[in-house]
């Protein structure tokens, strides 16, 4: 679908050497394990649309199914190369399944594989994002008070009262997104089954990249009050 | 394969170890011809080097405890500073690294097959796993696969009843202990996550035991003549007791220690006769013959100690250490995501889950009576073995999926780890992070991996480091180097790296800290046991030079950042610099000598020295990146 129109759909099997498709996990000719192609999509991987709403029970029937059908425990007596596509699809496989097992990761996932990671290395995103400007302002401010009063001396009930006060508007925030993501999971789901332009897709996705960044935003500011509280 | 596989399952133990085979379907434990499965592990290579293992080799701890070596799979994988605090309750020193240590555990030749599934406790890093499996290499067989104790015990379990539901397996063994939680269906035993400590077991119990012995008959109201506060575990033992005195000590309260798990009480006796060095322990019997009750042995005043003991004073004495396994089963549960009502079954496996507080903690803990009908000391060889029949005849009944206990990561700037692969990911498993260069034309990158759960690189493990080269000639920042991680069935680690512009792959062999290559096995199979020892002793020292050179460099990088003038200026204090400048100097003139205790104590000087300015380096990277500005270079 995104993959560009040079990217090969077919690859040799090492054992025998006929044909097999990409996606392909065992050559159709010799039945051999193939080696895993370099840019594997877990999606497709394990055989699921490139969705945001999975059924978990299935997702793991799949999961275990495959381990029984590439770990490398079964193919100790094979061939070096069947032992080495082995370890490489059980490692794929699980890599994989962690992925997409939890909700979180599998938005993150998406995005990275549609062109749409969050720029810089691993999380980054450090900057504010603008729609919480006013929020993150309001609470670095009473933070810093309530610090003040801590070192004054103050009576734990006390800040930890206003702490409290505190969180409660960026949690409110925090469930506001996290049903605006299932919304968008939802719209992006709609999308992908009735084939949808690249146009509306790319809106889909910007909207759910944007959420989902300040998601993760506000689950650090949450942590942080987490730690303030417990310090 | 008619019926029998000719491989074997082996429970390596700190305390006794195990061989187990899977005949006609079903494993066995090998026996010898009192029916005895238990191999204690123990070795004993006396003066004329004949080599005693197990039994025998336990008897000469009595009589001969300096050249007799026992619980060693304490110290496997770890460094002599890892553990130093420990080896004065142990007679035998622990001189270097266990280049001999590494021989012991499987070398009865009674019991030697090609071909072994080796157990280990699921909590073992890279290195520990490393050093087992050069140990059995060394012993002569090939290690087919390493397992974790829990999930091969869980493997025994799950041959009788073909169950479904979620098993948290409880492991607590002579010197470490393990956690683990599986989810077992259609025959695949998954484990969700463990947790443990590779240094917690049934020896810690038997030192409180040995400490309050030996002060009590140290006391003035004892009176013992040889008898000092504490075995210092100092060379020639000036202060403590004679080392057949610590074993008299020691097989005395395990004995209690077992007589408590099935009565009320009982009493701790230790009797003496003989002289303080020659081995008086059953002289006169035939069987204590043969190992040196000389006729020089002058006869030796009686004495004889004595205590009683209540199960109720001995829970209270060893209640700590029950309550220390309780943490790592809270966050086995939590990271699996489960309440302990959610767990369907508890095992309790390991010798030491005999002892009924341990029963009931776990008891308490999970809110079920949990399962023992296995024999807890079996039960770990039992489950090897089937592996072992897994691996050679293809079996494809039971598929044990097992996780990495603890995450990996690399070193990045300001010596903070950053994480590749997250503690409890399911193995085979991989994780891959960029890299790319900080000046021009630079064609070499130097990656720190590590093992651990901490922030700061010196608070993790470190498993090697290794320098990438071969990267292209290019501008700062334009190669993209990705270095891959790959962690195999066995929990150990190999990584491989491909500069992505031009396709160039490289794949590096990490040298673990502890870990051999197969040459060095090769060899030291060949060669004498002490040359072998002279070579391992080299490569420490080499590695020892390695590491101070590494040091020196990001010592001097530091020095020539940039920026260090402003921070010397405002952040350190007078004289800070010239003191780091001197601590270099001395350990680049130490680099050359062959003493490598010498070299780690400057290596180490000079990272205390260093400490403070990678403090203040490590926050200003903090601030900046906060400040959004980029430091992502390696």
């Amino acid at each position: 679908m995104s993959l560009p129109s040079s990217a090969p759909t077919m690859q040799a099997c090492q054992s025998c050497g006929a044909g097999a498709p990409l996606d392909a996990h065992f050559c159709p000719q010799c039945t051999k394990i193939l080696p895993l192609p370099r840019q594997a999509d877990y999606f497709g991987f394990l055989g699921v649309p490139r969705k945001l709403n999975l059924d978990a029970a299935d997702l793991e029937r799949r999961f275990r199914s495959l381990s029984r059908q590439f770990h490398p425990d079964y193919f100790y007596n094979a061939t070096p190369v069947e032992r080495r596509a082995s370890l490489e699809r059980s490692s794929c496989l699980n890599d994989a399944y962690r992925t997409l097992r939890q909700p979180g990761a599998r938005i993150e996932y998406l995005l990275k594989i549609e062109g749409l990671a969050p720029n810089g290395s691993g999380e980054a995103a450090r900057q504010v994002p603008p729609a919480l400007l006013e929020e993150v302002f309001a609470l670095n401010e009473e933070l810093a008070e309530i610090r003040d009063l801590r070192e004054g001396g103050s009576a734990a009930g006390e800040w930890q009262g206003r702490l409290e006060r505190a969180r409660q508007p960026i949690e409110a925030r925090r469930v506001e997104h996290e049903a605006q993501l299932q919304e968008l999971a939802a719209r992006w789901d709609a999308a992908v089954d009735r084939g949808a332009t690249d146009g509306e897709r790319r809106a889909v996705l910007d909207a759910l990249r944007d959420r989902f960044l300040e998601r993760n935003y506000i689950a650090n500011l949450l942590a942080g009050i987490e730690r303030e509280l417990n310090s | 394969m008619n019926g029998m596989s000719k491989v074997v399952g082996i429970d390596l133990g700190t305390t006794n170890s195990l061989v187990a085979y899977v005949k006609d379907g079903v494993p066995a434990v090998i026996r010898d011809r009192n029916g005895d499965g238990l191999v204690p592990s123990v070795v004993s290579v006396a003066a004329d080097d004949t080599i005693y293992v197990g039994r025998e080799a336990q008897r000469r701890l009595l009589t001969d405890a300096k050249r007799t070596v026992y619980s060693v799979k304490r110290f496997m994988g770890k460094g002599r500073e890892d553990v130093q605090a420990e080896t004065g309750h142990f007679p035998f020193r622990v001189t270097g690294e266990a280049g001999g240590v590494l021989r012991i555990g499987v070398g009865d030749r009674e019991f030697t097959p090609p071909e072994a599934v080796i157990t280990v406790p699921a909590y073992f890093n890279d290195a520990q796993r490393t050093a087992t499996r050069d140990a059995g290499r060394i012993a002569g067989l090939e290690v087919l696969r390493i397992i974790n104790e829990p999930t091969a015990a869980s493997l025994a379990y799950g041959l009788d009843k073909r169950h479904t539901g979620i098993i948290a397996v409880y492991d607590l063994g002579g010197g470490t202990f393990d956690i683990s939680i599986l989810r077992v269906e259609d025959g695949v035993f998954q484990v969700l996550s463990t947790n443990g400590d590779t240094h917690l077991g049934g020896d810690d119990i038997d030192v409180l035991l040995m400490d309050i012995v030996l002060a009590e008959m140290s006391s003035p109201s004892y009176g013992g003549p040889y008898v000092g506060p504490r075995f210092s575990g100092a060379a020639d033992g000036a202060a403590g007791p004679a080392p057949e005195v610590i074993q008299e000590v020691r097989k005395a309260v395990i004995q209690a220690k077992w007589d408590l798990s099935e009565r009320e009480e009982t009493d701790i006796v230790i009797t003496r006769s003989g002289t303080a060095e020659a081995v008086p322990y059953g002289a006169g019997t035939a069987e204590a013959e043969p190992y040196g009750a000389t006729a020089e042995a002058v006869p030796y005043e009686t004495e004889r100690y004595e205590r009683h003991i209540t199960r109720a004073e001995f829970e209270a004495l060893i209640q700590p250490i029950v309550d220390r396994t309780l943490a790592p089963c809270r966050q086995a549960l939590a990271d699996a995501g489960l309440e302990p009502s959610q767990i369907d079954e508890v095992v309790l496996v390991g010798g030491s889950t005999r002892i009924p507080l341990v029963g009931r903690a776990v008891a308490s803990l999970f809110g079920r009576t949990p399962h023992s009908e296995q024999n807890p000391d079996e039960v770990v060889a039992l489950g090897a073995a089937v592996q072992a029949d897994i691996l050679v005849t293809g079996n494809r009944e039971m598929l044990l999926l097992d996780v990495t206990p603890l995450s990996l990561g690399i070193e990045t700037m300001g010596g903070v780890t950053s994480k590749i692969i997250l503690r409890n990911s399911t193995i085979p498993a991989t994780g891959s992070e960029m890299f790319t260069t900080a000046v021009d034309s630079q064609t070499a990158v130097d990656i720190h991996v590590l093992q651990g759960e901490r922030e700061l690189v010196a608070d993790n493990r470190s498993l090697a480091r290794f320098k990438l080269r071969g990267i292209p000639p290019m501008p700062a920042g334009m190669p993209r180097v990705q270095v891959q991680f790959q962690i195999d069935a066995n929990g150990i680690l190999s990584v491989t790296a491909r500069e992505q512009r031009t396709d160039v792959e490289q794949t590096i062999e990490v040298k673990p800290s502890y870990g051999l290559t197969d040459e060095e096995v090769e060899r030291m199979l060949v060669e004498s046991f002490e040359h072998a020892e002279a070579d391992f002793t080299a490569r420490l020292l080499i590695e020892a030079r390695n590491e101070a050179e590494a040091v020196i460099q990001a010592t001097e990088k530091s020095l020539r950042a940039p920026d260090f003038a402003e921070i010397e200026k405002s952040e350190l204090a007078a004289g800070e610099r010239q003191r780091i400048e001197s601590v270099a100097a001395g350990l680049r003139m130490v680099l050359t000598s062959s003493d490598r205790e010498t070299i780690q104590k400057w290596t180490q000087a000079l990272n205390d020295a260093t400490q403070h300015l990678a403090e203040v380096m490590l926050n200003r990277s903090v601030n900046a990146a906060l400040a959004g500005r980029n430091v992502d270079s390696v």
